[in-house]
């Protein structure tokens, strides 16, 4: 019995368990390293390449704009000075959101982006810039005046005639403001996660005539630093 | 027409705003703004230096010529 005690621990810390295959995953997903690295290539040394960044702290402000408005509810943000503020606040944080979104847009794609096996970051991005305008016109939806009240009677006519009407309805205000605050975030949300995730794992794309500092699609030396 | 619903009214109208139109596209004066005030900038990403890129390369230069 004392014999066969020893390899029933052995075999113990051996199996494998659901916490440690994660661990394994994650560090294989994205190695310790190039989580927030300190150094990038030099060639990411280029307003170009800030745009992306600018888009994620525009959406921070967006999530915690529209977090406060949640909180407080339509009659404050229209009749409040300080709900006014917020709300304007929301608005102008997503008007920065899509313009630096567009402009990333547009570096990537000249760039060709989904080279180096990064063709799920495109898509990924790509999917992000759709859910995000769903997003917004929800949030046009969701204003609880006569401009929101408008806005629907047009996108009615204009679901309705791409066929998708049935499925869900735009002059429903409660349904769209679930939408806004709740389904569409979430979905944009693990959207930017998974985007950026795979920016991370695949490190930034290098310009056409730039010589990367490791094989960017190897996991383990992608994003390696040479600045 | 009411009295009340009147500021409405004239804050709707005023806020109609200007179009541009050129064949088959029409586009407020403030969205084309927002358009090309986009592209300038897209522009100006790609050839304004970023700070400090001059003097890395100067010593990315001298670096080199000291190794050689």
């Amino acid at each position: 019995m004392t014999a066969t005690k020893p390899r029933t621990d052995q075999a113990h810390r051996e199996a494998p368990s659901w916490t440690s295959r994660t661990r394994d995953r994650v560090r294989r997903t994205v190695p310790e390293g190039q989580w927030l690295p300190d150094r990038q290539p030099v060639y990411v040394r280029s307003w170009i390449y800030v745009f992306g960044v600018a888009t994620l702290a525009a959406l921070l402000v967006v999530l915690a704009t529209g977090f406060v408005l949640a909180l407080e509810g339509s009659q404050w943000w229209h009749v409040s000075s300080l709900g006014h503020f917020v709300n304007s606040l929301h608005l102008w944080s997503v008007e920065l959101f899509f313009a630096c979104m567009v402009v990333h847009l547009w570096g990537k794609f000249f760039m060709a982006a989904w080279r180096g096996k990064r063709a799920l970051t495109w898509i990924t991005g790509v999917v992000c810039l759709l859910g995000s305008i769903g997003t917004a016109f929800t949030g046009y939806l969701s204003q609880s005046n006569f401009d929101s009240q408008w806005i629907s009677g047009q996108a009615k006519d204009g679901l309705n005639a791409v066929g998708v009407g049935a499925f869900f309805n735009v002059l429903n205000p409660g349904q769209m403001l679930l939408w806004h605050v709740v389904l569409l975030p979430a979905v944009v949300g693990v959207l930017v996660v998974a985007h950026i995730v795979l920016v991370r794992r695949h490190g930034v794309v290098p310009p056409f005539d730039a010589v990367p500092p490791a094989d960017a699609t190897d996991p383990t030396t992608s994003g390696e630093a040479t600045r | 027409m009411t009295g009340s619903s009147t500021p409405f009214l004239q804050h709707g109208a005023a806020a109609v705003g200007h179009y541009v139109h050129w064949g088959v596209i029409q586009i407020s004066v403030a969205n084309l703004v927002i358009i090309l005030v986009m592209i300038a900038v897209f522009v100006l990403a790609l050839v304004v230096p970023f700070p400090g890129s001059r003097s890395q390369t100067r010593r990315d230069q001298e670096d080199s010529d000291d190794r050689h």
